[in-house]
């Protein structure tokens, strides 16, 4: 009788090893995917469709318009409606992009985009199809064909492949774009979170992108474009060494279609000079001939350290797609606009630099006072790649660097110098690279990186002086304000009831008023009508001499072109957008005005225009800024002189600024004999 | 430029008055005409003030009272601030000379409401008027009655043999006692309490007990203390009225009576004590008009709480900050006053008179005021 051994370990293993199925792996990974509950579940869906539809339409250099309709399909119920009018998808390929994970043409790319590795879209369908049992439909049609494809699509879990479930043509009004139909188990709300904040942080950061959003009530919220300038097209780059892991340095020497070694290096990479070539290889000790395929893994090695530790040139930015300050101005002004901000701080465009071997460059907006809540943490709205990061705001190395800024010198509160600043302002920051780290796949939070976290912070201090000069100016205005309040409210009335107690005619009160004041006071009002965009601008000259004031504007050159000027300016200079006038001479609380025109829908408002008066110090002026010297105008004699004049004579000899204000003694002293 | 010497005190006797109220009126139109003369001169109106701070306090050894010093202040138009306070001035200028016109009175409560039309310059608060009622009364040199502005709240309640006659509202002049004439809560003092208005014809009593709290007032009339130490018992209600203190002054001026102050033992009380004696921070500038130097301070003393086991709490934060503000207020800048403070910070503790109590009620009558009377020499 034969025993029968117990099977041994590694059999009972292996009776237990399988595939797993993508239905496993997805249920799973839920969280990292971003389906772990109905509310979230419904953002990634939208997410991954808009993501898809931006990026194809920037590849095919479409204006891109977006609707995302978002309908009530039953008790926890919705249906998802994402359609695009970009290139479209061919046929063949219908299937396996939105019915296959990890399946997509920009995994192996050396360049930016939003999506990349392909699990995306195709998560989302079989959510959708493991939640409530229904196919995703799909409509596509490409320019070449005439009729739409129409695909029912279910993602086969064992196989990962998928399965059509019905196939039909469509005449479509359109020449080309698709549309993605998911029915899934979502919850809508809108806020924090929502695909609401998902759109409207996209709106501001794709400036050329028109989105519409259906909600469940019907409500249609739009995002228009700011701007028909689509953003330049990210080129595609070779991969630079020093971001080269050996895995793909293998991939690479075997795919090559290059003979040689010497050839691979200098063409197949970037940044590698012959020289450097030859460097490297003399370095590793491998001959620049030899086929790169035959290279073994013990070389690999010796190669990549001697590339990691070359002087080569830097990776280039070529490959990134920055916003641009301009359009982020434009962005933001186009969605905040109902908030009514009462300073955009010019956005800062970092110049690209490197970390590990890829490009990244960081983009900052700052934007501040208006309904923006006075008395809480700053908005912060982050975006990697032009896409909104919504999710883990405390873990992301974006939110840190705003943290651990003193914005305290920067005008905004902030317990102890350090944390989340609180004020009316909302901080934009964008990070652009070809592989931004993030801290997990869920990618919802840059992770913390030296060279990024110096470049933000870099960024943020740019944009944050901005806010500095802007508060600085406007505590100027405000005190400007109580003085402006004294001389036209305060004055007229006292001069009034002295002069009725004592029986006196009331006196002329220009002289009181010009030592109050004491400034050149200057402002511009814009308007619009039909006719054109009207900046009305009025000087007065609040100080106690007759002045004749020399006046600058400085103008966006491209608004400079089509317009008009009342009185004509003594000079212009339309490259740099400048216009100069001498006025004539101003008595002691004197006033004239000046006209600008500008053709009708001129993108201009009152902070695009800068003015600066010659002769007249800082301390003396409201609404302009001295003349700066680079300007380098040859200032009338008169100007000259008054300037001079004013600087001899100094500082006012007025003494009372010595004595004790008596209201203030008053209160401050407090102690009283009551409590 | 105002002097502190002390007003002269208003009157309201029928034939001076017309002749009195004008001369009242007449600085406060020199003031219109000094801002108006700067205005025409092209300068930026201002007027200059003693500052009513406990740093502007100056001990008059003549008079024996703490009066405004010389430290001066600016109110200018070059601060908005100063311009509403000016502007405010005038409306209250305009508002007396037109009461004036037709010979009306206002409570200061009715001027807060009055303000109301005055757009930008209408008062915040009552404070806020009172302050400028007495910049008024230092820069004209005026009391506020002669400006025919009062408070509504009358002074305080006198109980005790002392005959005075009141000239009451209808112009008749009453003789009335204060402890036979009137009932349990004693002669209720008016907001005047000039010369013309209420007069003393006699008094049998030896000394004034000024009392802070109403209770203690009670226990003293219940227990016969006025007939037994021929007292008069006054209730100050808390921080004195100016007519209180004014009260207070005459008694002993004209009837030449020692007054002793009996309060509460908290640094809120040692304030009491100090406005009725040495003058009061805000009213400062009638010192010699409102201040009793000769008041002296009986108790409830730190000492007594000890001495005397009473009842206590312990000192509040409130109450350490106000017990320090005053080690540097320098109407307390003696000595004695010093280590009182002092002591009552060591210790910590403060005691209401009524935690006299605690030994029955008898014991303040029968040895509490005995005993410190005797050793202040007033009995």
């Amino acid at each position: 009788m034969r025993s029968v051994a117990p099977p041994s370990i590694a059999q009972q293993l292996a009776a237990k090893q399988r595939e797993i199925s993508v239905a496993e792996f997805f249920e799973r990974n839920r969280q990292i995917l971003g389906f772990d509950n109905p509310q979230r579940s419904l953002l990634t869906t939208v997410k991954e469709a808009v993501d898809n539809s931006l990026d194809s339409c920037e590849e095919a250099r479409i204006l891109p318009e977006v609707t995302v309709q978002i309908a009530k399909e039953g008790e926890d119920r919705l249906r998802v409606t994402i359609d695009d009018n970009g290139p479209g998808i061919l046929r063949r390929e219908i299937p396996n992009v939105f019915a296959r994970l990890l399946y997509g043409s920009r995994f192996h790319s050396n360049r930016q985009a939003r999506g990349q590795q392909g699990i995306g879209i195709s998560a989302a369908v079989l959510y959708a199809n493991l939640t409530t049992a229904r196919p995703a439909k799909i409509v596509s049609k490409i320019e070449e064909e005439e009729a739409a494809h129409v695909l029912e699509l279910f993602l086969d879990t064992q196989k990962n492949q998928p399965r059509i479930v019905s196939e039909d043509v469509l005449l479509w009004d359109r020449p080309h774009g698709t549309k993605v139909e998911l029915v899934l188990r979502a919850r809508y709300v809108r806020g924090r979170q929502s695909p609401y904040e998902y759109l409207r942080g996209t709106a501001i950061v794709n400036p050329h992108a028109r989105i519409l959003l259906i909600e469940p009530d019907g409500t249609r919220v739009t995002f228009e474009r700011a701007t028909t300038d689509l953003p330049p097209i990210a080129k595609e780059t070779l991969p630079h060494p020093y971001g080269l892991e050996l895995g793909e340095l293998g991939y690479f020497l075997k795919s090559t279609k290059r003979p040689t070694l010497g050839e691979f290096l200098a063409k197949d990479l970037q940044g590698v000079s012959a020289r450097a070539a030859r460097e490297v290889l003399a370095q590793c000790a491998l001959p620049a001939n030899r086929p790169p395929s035959s290279v073994h893994s013990e070389e690999q090695e010796r190669l990549l350290t001697a590339l990691h530790g070359a002087a080569l040139i830097a990776p280039s930015g070529d490959c990134l797609s920055p916003i641009g300050s301009m359009l982020i101005k434009r962005g933001l002004r186009n969605v905040l606009g109902d908030v009514r901000p009462e300073f955009y701080a010019p956005p800062v465009s970092r110049p690209p630099k490197v970390r590990a071997g890829f490009p990244f460059m960081v983009e900052v907006g700052i934007v501040y006072g208006g309904a923006l809540p006075p008395d809480q943490p700053v908005q912060i709205l982050r975006f990697a790649n032009r896409v909104p990061l919504l999710f883990q705001q405390g873990a992301c190395a974006i939110t840190n660097a705003i943290s651990n800024l003193d914005w305290r010198r920067y005008g905004l509160d902030q317990r102890g110098g350090s944390g989340l600043p609180s004020g009316p302002a909302l901080i934009l920051v964008h990070v652009a690279s070809t592989k931004i780290p993030f801290t997990s796949e869920a990618k919802e939070a840059v992770a913390e990186d030296p060279e990024i976290d110096r470049e933000v912070t870099l960024a943020l201090q740019v944009a944050a002086r901005h806010l500095r000069t802007h508060l600085s100016r406007r505590t100027r205005r405000d005190l400007a304000g109580a003085k402006f309040e004294i001389i036209l409210k305060i004055l007229p009335k006292l001069a009034e009831k002295t002069s009725h107690l004592t029986g006196k005619p009331v006196p002329d009160l220009t002289p009181v008023i010009t030592r109050i004041m004491d400034v050149v006071n200057l402002e511009a009002a814009v308007s619009r009508d039909a006719s054109g965009v009207h900046v009305a601008v009025e000087a007065v000259n609040y100080t106690p001499r007759a002045r004749v004031l020399e006046l600058f504007a400085e103008i966006p050159p491209e608004a400079m072109a089509g317009a008009t000027f009342d009185p004509a300016p003594d000079g212009t200079d339309p490259a740099l957008g400048r216009a100069w006038w001498t006025l004539s001479k101003l008595p002691p609380n004197g006033r004239t005005k000046l006209a600008l025109t500008f053709p009708p829908k001129t993108d201009l408002d009152a902070a695009d225009l800068d003015w600066y008066v010659a002769g007249v110090d800082e301390a003396h002026l409201l609404g302009a800024d001295p003349l700066p010297g680079d300007w380098d105008v040859r200032l009338p004699r008169t100007i000259v002189e008054a300037a001079e004049a004013a600087a001899a004579e100094g500082a006012p000899a007025d003494g009372a600024e010595e004595e004790v204000d008596y209201d203030a003694a008053e209160s401050s002293a407090g102690a009283s004999d009551d409590e | 430029m105002p002097r502190n010497r002390a007003p002269a005190p208003a009157t309201t006797s029928d034939e001076e008055e017309t002749a009195v109220r004008a001369d009242a009126l007449r600085p406060t139109l020199e003031l219109a005409e000094q801002i108006w003369n700067q205005l025409d001169a092209g300068e930026i109106p201002r007027m200059r003030l003693p500052l009513r701070t406990k740093q502007n306090l100056e001990f008059r050894m003549r008079e024996g009272v703490w009066k405004l010093g010389r430290q001066m202040g600016t109110r200018s138009a070059r601060k908005l601030d100063g311009a509403l306070m000016l502007l405010r001035t005038f409306y209250l200028v305009d508002f007396i000379n037109e009461m004036a016109k037709s010979k009306k009175t206002s409570t200061l409560r009715e001027l807060y409401y009055i303000s109301e039309a005055w757009q930008e310059a209408k008062f915040h608060s009552e404070d806020e008027s009172n302050l400028l009622i007495e910049d008024l009364e230092v820069l004209c040199q005026r009391l506020r009655e002669d400006f025919r502005l009062h408070p509504e709240e009358n002074g305080a309640s006198v109980l005790g043999d002392l005959t005075i006659k009141e000239r009451n509202r209808k112009g008749i002049v009453k003789t009335i006692n204060c402890r036979d004439d009137v009932g349990d809560g004693g002669y209720a003092l008016p907001f005047n309490v000039e010369k013309g208005k209420i007069e003393f014809v006699k008094t049998s009593a030896k000394f004034v007990i000024a009392i802070e709290c109403g209770g203690m007032v009670d226990r003293l009339a219940e227990n016969g203390f006025d007939e037994q130490y021929d007292a008069i018992l006054i209730h100050l209600k808390g921080q004195p009225a100016r007519s209180t203190r004014r009260f207070l002054r005459r008694v002993t001026e004209e009837l030449k009576l020692p007054v002793v102050v009996f309060t509460d033992g908290d640094p809120w009380s040692f304030r009491i004590y100090a406005s009725v004696a040495y003058g009061a921070i805000k009213t400062a500038h009638l010192s010699s008009y409102l201040a009793t130097p000769s008041a002296e301070f009986l108790g409830v003393t730190a000492s007594d709480i000890e001495n005397y086991d009473l009842p206590s709490d312990h000192l509040s934060e409130q109450d350490v900050r106000a017990l320090q503000a005053e080690l540097t207020d320098p109407r307390f800048g003696t000595a004695e006053w010093r280590s009182e403070i002092e002591l009552m910070l060591k210790n910590g503790k403060k005691a209401e008179q009524q935690s006299l109590a605690k030994y029955g009620l008898n014991y303040v009558t029968e040895h509490y005021l005995p005993e410190k009377l005797a050793e202040m020499g007033v009995l």
